[in-house]
C-alpha cells in the first residue's frame, strides 16, 4: 500500500530565510505521523506548504500518488475534498460572522455541492464531534475554546477527507479538556479511517496520539521514527532534552534535566557543520561537520555522536 | 514564626455585567509568607486574573470588592491611598506577564525602559545602566551592556521573558507576581526560565505568587500551592501535601488529567467532563459538584474551606466523612 | 485600537440590541429622536407642510414668524417652515444616494486593493488620493459644466468625492484580516476570492463603513448646502437648505429668519447624526470585547 503522503527534501524560504531546508517524511494510510518541534522549526510552514498555502521552492509532495507541490489555486481545488486542515487558534479559525450551521458546511458549498441537505449534515457533524445540535444556531464568540476546537474538528471531517492536517490540536486547551479532544480524535480516526499529520510542541500528546514522530530542528528533521522507540530511547540529544523539558506533577520526582544551552539560533545565519552543536550538551570537535539523515530499521537520526547506540 | 507578607483574606469580587453580576471570586483566603514561593494552579475561568487585579488594584471600571482585604505587610491594600498603592507597584509589588510580546514598549530601547523604572533611585543615569546590564547578566542574557542599546523587537520570546523578569527584580521587591510567565513559550525554554527563577528568588529573598496551569511547573518551584476552581479556592497547603495527598476531587482529577502523570501511551485520556459554570449563574452547593465523580448529597451545601491538618485546607465535604453525628 | 472585527446587525434581535444599546446613551438617544425625526419629515414632507413650499404668494412676502408662518416667508411669500422640512428631503435625497453609492463602489475597491496584488493596490490608492486632491468646488463645477446644475449632479459630485474615504477604510480593514486565521482556514478549504471577499471579509467590514457612513451624512448634507448655496446644486424653486442660507444670506437685513431657516437644520442634524453615529460606535465596539 502506497503512502497517504510521500515528502522528499521540501524547501521554503522567504526571501533570504530559509525556513525548511529540505524536509523528508512520509505517512501511511491510518497513520498519525507528528511533527514535534519547538518556535522556528517550521512545523507549521511544513504543514502549510503541503496544503499549498505557503509557498515551496523545491521537493515534492505526493498525495496518493500524485503531485501536489506547485499546483495552481485551480488544481488544487478538487484535492481540498481530501486533504483538510485545522488551525492552532480555535476561535480565531472559525469565520466571526457565520454561524456554527454555515461554518461548518461551508466545505460543501465551496465544492459546489448544492443537492446535500445542509442542515442535516450539520447536525450530523455536531454529533460527531459530540456537540449538542442547538450549537448550530451559535457564533464563535459564544463558544468556550474546547467547543471551537470540536468545531473545527467537524469542520475538517465535512467531506471525508482522507488525511487531516492538524496545527497544535490542543493549544490552549485546559488540561482537563485537552484528554477529551485527543481521545475524540482517536475515536474518529479509527472509526473512519483517518490518516493524520499533528504538528506539536507537547509531547505528551505525541505519546497518545502518534503511531510515528520526526523531531524538527531549525527546518530539518533531526530524529524519526515510531513513537514508542524515540520515547524509550531517543538518539538525538535534542530530542532527549526535549523529552526531560516536561517536569512532572511531583515535587520529588528526580530531575534528570538535560540542560539545553542558549537560544534558538536565527534562521538567516544559520550556524556552520552540525546547525545543533552550539546548543548540544554533548557536541565534541567532529561536530564540525555536516551530519547525514542515517536510518537504522524504523529509526533514523541525523548526529554525528548520537546517543544509545 | 514565619512572617506573612500577603493576607488575603475572605476576598469576593464580582463584576457588574448586563447579564447579571460574575461572581469571579469568593471567599478567596490564602497568605504568602516572606521568601515563600505560592503557586496558584488554575484554568481557565478560575479568577486568577481577578485575583492579580485585585491585589495591584489594575481594576476594571465594573469591578465591585463585595468583601474581605487584602493586607499586605498589615496594611489593607484595597483601602489605601491611590498615592501609596502606586508607591508599592514597582518597587516592593513587582509583576511578569504571561505575553512577552506586549510586556515592552516598542519604541523605547530596553536600557532607557530599564533606567526608567529606577526613577525612584538617585543614581546617575550611569550607574543605572550598570544595574540594568547587571541584571540582564543574571537573568542569562549574554553581552548585556551592548544589548542594552537595543529595541524589543531585536529578542526573541525567551529573551524578552528574561528581561521582564529582570526588570521587575531590579527594584528588590518583596513579592514578585509572575502570571503564568511561561505559558506562551516552548518547554526547553520554560524550563531554563524556571531554573533561573529559582535561582534568582534564592539570591533576591523574595516572595514569589506563581500563578500558572502547568502542574509539572508548579511542583518544581513552589513551596506551597493554592487551587483555585471556577472563582473559589478549592485547596490549599504545602505541594507535597498536594501532590502526593491531594484532598479535593478537583485537584486529584486535575493532576490524573496532567499529561506528565501519565506515563504510558493511554488508549483512552483521563478528563473532565462538563464545562466550567457560568459565573453569572452560578449552581447551589458546592462549586464542583455537577464535574465531580464522588459528588453526594450533602454537596447540595457549599462546603466552606476547612482547615484539615497544619497548613492544609480544603472545601469539600468528603473530608467530613468521619466527623460524629 | 479597536478591534478590526466590527458587528452588523444580523438578525431581529441583534438590531434590535443596538438600538437599544444606542438608547440608553443619552446623547445616542438625542441623536435617534432628532434622525427619527428628520427621516419622517423627509419621508412624509409631502403631507406635514403646512403650505406648498414652491406656491408664490407676494402679498405675504418678508413676513416675520406667526402662528401662520412659523418661520415667516422669504421674498416670494413662501413658507419658510414648509421650504426647511421639504429642504430635509432634498438634503436626504442627496445624502442616502450618494453615500450608499459611495460607500458600495468604495468598499469593493478597498477590499480588490487590499487583497488583490501590489500594482492594482498601488494604482487604485493612486486613483483615490488623485480625486480627493481634487477641491470639491472646483470638481463639482466642471461636472455643473458637463451636466448643467441638479440634484442628480450633487449626487454625483457627493459620491465621487466620498469614494476614497470608504475605499481606504475598506482596504485597511482588508489588509488586516487577511492573514487572519480564518481568511487562511478558508484558503485551506478552497474558497474561491470571490467568496473569500463577499461572504467572509465584507460582513466584517461593513460595520465600520456603516459608522462611519452615519458620521458622514452630515458632511454631505452640509455639502449639499455649499454647493447649492454656490449655485451648483438644485435648481430654484426646489428648497434646499443651502438655497434657503443663499436667499438668506442676501435678505439678512430685512429677514434673518431665512438664515435661521437654513442654518438652523444643518446643525441640528449634524449633531443629531453625529450623537447616533459615535453611540452606534460605542455599542458595536465594546459588544465584542464584552464577548471574547
Amino acid at each position: 500500500m502506497s503512502p497517504i503522503l510521500e515528502v522528499k527534501d521540501l524547501q521554503t524560504s522567504y526571501g533570504h530565510v530559509n525556513v525548511l531546508a529540505g524536509v523528508s517524511f512520509s505517512v501511511e494510510q491510518g497513520e498519525t505521523y507528528a511533527m514535534v518541534g519547538e518556535s522556528g522549526s517550521g512545523k507549521t510552514t511544513v504543514i502549510r506548504a503541503i496544503a499549498g498555502l505557503a509557498p515551496a521552492q523545491a521537493g515534492s509532495v505526493k498525495f496518493d500518488g500524485q503531485e501536489i507541490r506547485g499546483l495552481s489555486e485551480r488544481a488544487f481545488r478538487p484535492l481540498r475534498k481530501d486533504i483538510a486542515m485545522m488551525f492552532q487558534d480555535p476561535t480565531g479559525s472559525l469565520s466571526p460572522r457565520l454561524t456554527i450551521r454555515n461554518l461548518i458546511t461551508e466545505p460543501y458549498k465551496i465544492q459546489g455541492m448544492k443537492d446535500r441537505d445542509l442542515d442535516a449534515e450539520a447536525k450530523r457533524l455536531l454529533e460527531l464531534v459530540n456537540l449538542p445540535a442547538h450549537f448550530a444556531d451559535r457564533y464563535p464568540y459564544q463558544l468556550s475554546g474546547g467547543q471551537a476546537r470540536r468545531v473545527g474538528v467537524a469542520r475538517a471531517l465535512a467531506l471525508e477527507p482522507k488525511l487531516i492536517l492538524a496545527d497544535e490540536p490542543t493549544a490552549g486547551l485546559d488540561v482537563s479538556v485537552q484528554g477529551e479532544l485527543l481521545n475524540l480524535l482517536n475515536d474518529l480516526r479509527e472509526r473512519l479511517g483517518l490518516s493524520m499529520v499533528i504538528i506539536t510542541h507537547n509531547l505528551n500528546v505525541v505519546r497518545h496520539v502518534a503511531d510515528r514522530m520526526g523531531i524538527l530542528y531549525l527546518g530539518r528533521l533531526v530524529e524519526e521514527g515510531t513513537t514508542e522507540a524515540i520515547f524509550d530511547a531517543p538518539r538525538h540529544p535534542y530530542t532527549n532534552c526535549l523529552l526531560s523539558a516536561n517536569p512532572e506533577p511531583d515535587p520529588d520526582a528526580r530531575l534528570e534535566r538535560i540542560a539545553l544551552k542558549g537560544e534558538p539560533p536565527s534562521l538567516i545565519k544559520r550556524p556552520s557543520g552540525c546547525e545543533f552543536r552550539d546548543r548540544c550538551p554533548v557536541a565534541s570537535d567532529i561536530c564540525t561537520q555536516v551530519p547525514k539523515f542515517e536510518v537504522t530499521g524504523n529509526h533514523a537520526v541525523r548526529c554525528l555522536t548520537p546517543l544509545h547506540l | 514564626m514565619t512572617e506573612k507578607l500577603l493576607e488575603i483574606d475572605n476576598l469576593s469580587v464580582d463584576y457588574e455585567t448586563a447579564r447579571g453580576d460574575l461572581k469571579a471570586l469568593r471567599n478567596i483566603t490564602f497568605d504568602v509568607n516572606k521568601r515563600e514561593i505560592v503557586g496558584i494552579v488554575g484554568e481557565s475561568g478560575c479568577g486568577k486574573s481577578t485575583l492579580i487585579s485585585a491585589i495591584l488594584r489594575l481594576i476594571a471600571p465594573n469591578t465591585r470588592f463585595r468583601n474581605g482585604e487584602v493586607r499586605f505587610k498589615g496594611e489593607d491594600l484595597l483601602t489605601a491611598s491611590e498615592r501609596k498603592i502606586r508607591d508599592l507597584r514597582g518597587d516592593d509589588i513587582s509583576i511578569v506577564f504571561q505575553d512577552p510580546m506586549q510586556t515592552h514598549n516598542p519604541v523605547i530601547s530596553i536600557g532607557q525602559q530599564m533606567v526608567d523604572i529606577q526613577h525612584r533611585s538617585k543614581a546617575s543615569k550611569a550607574e543605572k545602566l550598570a544595574t540594568a546590564a547587571k541584571m540582564l547578566g543574571a537573568v542569562g542574557i549574554p553581552d548585556p551592556e551592548a544589548r542594552l542599546r537595543q529595541f524589543p523587537h531585536e529578542f526573541s520570546g525567551g529573551m524578552r521573558q528574561r528581561i521582564a523578569i529582570a526588570m521587575a527584580l531590579m527594584s528588590e521587591p518583596d513579592l514578585l507576581i509572575a502570571d503564568e510567565p511561561t505559558t506562551a513559550l516552548d518547554a526547553t525554554l520554560e524550563v531554563q526560565i524556571i531554573e533561573r527563577l529559582k535561582d534568582l528568588q534564592n539570591d533576591f529573598g523574595c516572595a514569589i505568587l506563581f500563578i500558572s496551569h502547568h502542574l509539572g511547573v508548579i511542583a518544581e518551584l513552589c513551596d506551597r500551592v493554592v487551587v483555585m476552581y471556577a472563582g473559589a479556592v478549592v485547596e490549599s497547603g504545602t505541594v507535597r501535601e498536594i501532590f502526593h495527598h491531594p484532598k479535593h476531587p478537583y485537584t486529584r482529577r486535575l493532576i490524573e488529567c496532567d499529561p506528565g502523570h501519565i506515563k504510558e501511551r493511554a488508549r483512552v485520556l483521563p478528563t473532565i467532563p462538563g464545562e466550567v459554570p457560568d459565573l453569572a449563574n452560578l449552581p447551589t452547593g458546592c462549586i464542583f459538584r455537577d464535574r465531580c465523580d464522588q459528588a453526594f448529597e450533602r454537596c447540595a451545601e457549599v462546603p466552606p474551606l476547612t482547615r484539615l491538618s497544619e497548613g492544609q485546607n480544603a472545601a469539600c465535604w468528603l473530608n467530613h466523612m468521619e466527623e460524629p453525628a | 485600537m479597536t478591534d478590526a472585527v466590527a458587528h452588523t446587525p444580523k438578525s431581529k434581535s441583534e438590531l434590535a440590541i443596538i438600538i437599544t444599546g444606542v438608547a440608553r446613551d443619552p446623547l445616542g438617544l438625542i441623536g435617534l429622536v432628532i434622525v427619527g425625526a428628520i427621516v419622517f419629515s423627509a419621508v412624509f414632507a409631502a403631507w406635514i407642510v403646512p403650505y406648498d413650499p414652491i406656491a408664490m404668494n407676494i402679498p405675504d412676502r418678508m413676513q416675520g414668524p406667526s402662528g401662520a408662518h412659523w418661520l415667516g416667508t422669504d421674498q416670494l411669500g413662501r413658507d419658510t417652515f414648509s421650504r426647511v422640512i421639504m429642504g430635509g428631503q432634498v438634503a436626504l435625497k442627496v445624502a442616502l444616494p450618494a453615500i450608499f453609492g459611495a460607500m458600495a463602489i468604495g468598499l469593493t475597491l478597498g477590499m480588490i486593493a487590499g487583497y488583490g496584488p501590489k500594482w492594482l493596490d498601488n494604482f487604485l490608492m493612486l486613483l483615490f488620493d488623485t480625486i480627493r486632491s481634487f477641491p470639491t468646488v472646483m470638481f463639482a463645477l466642471a461636472v455643473v459644466a458637463l451636466i448643467g446644475p441638479s440634484l442628480q449632479t450633487v449626487v454625483f459630485v457627493v459620491m465621487a468625492t466620498s469614494i476614497p474615504t470608504y475605499g481606504r477604510v475598506a482596504r485597511t480593514q482588508t489588509l488586516t484580516l487577511r492573514n487572519s486565521e480564518f481568511i487562511l482556514a478558508e484558503r485551506a478549504m478552497g474558497a474561491s476570492i470571490t467568496r473569500i471577499l463577499g461572504v467572509h471579509m465584507l460582513p466584517n467590514i461593513i460595520g465600520v463603513l456603516a459608522v462611519l457612513a452615519a458620521m458622514d451624512i452630515p458632511t454631505v448634507i452640509a455639502l449639499e448646502a455649499g454647493l447649492s448655496f454656490l449655485g451648483l446644486g438644485v435648481k430654484p424653486p426646489t428648497p434646499s437648505w443651502g438655497a434657503l442660507l443663499k436667499d438668506g444670506y442676501a435678505l439678512i437685513r430685512q429677514t434673518p429668519w431665512l438664515v435661521v431657516g437654513g442654518g438652523l437644520p444643518i446643525v441640528i442634524a449634524t449633531l443629531g447624526f453625529t450623537f447616533l453615529g459615535e453611540s452606534l460606535r460605542d455599542v458595536v465596539d465594546p459588544k465584542l470585547r464584552k464577548n471574547r
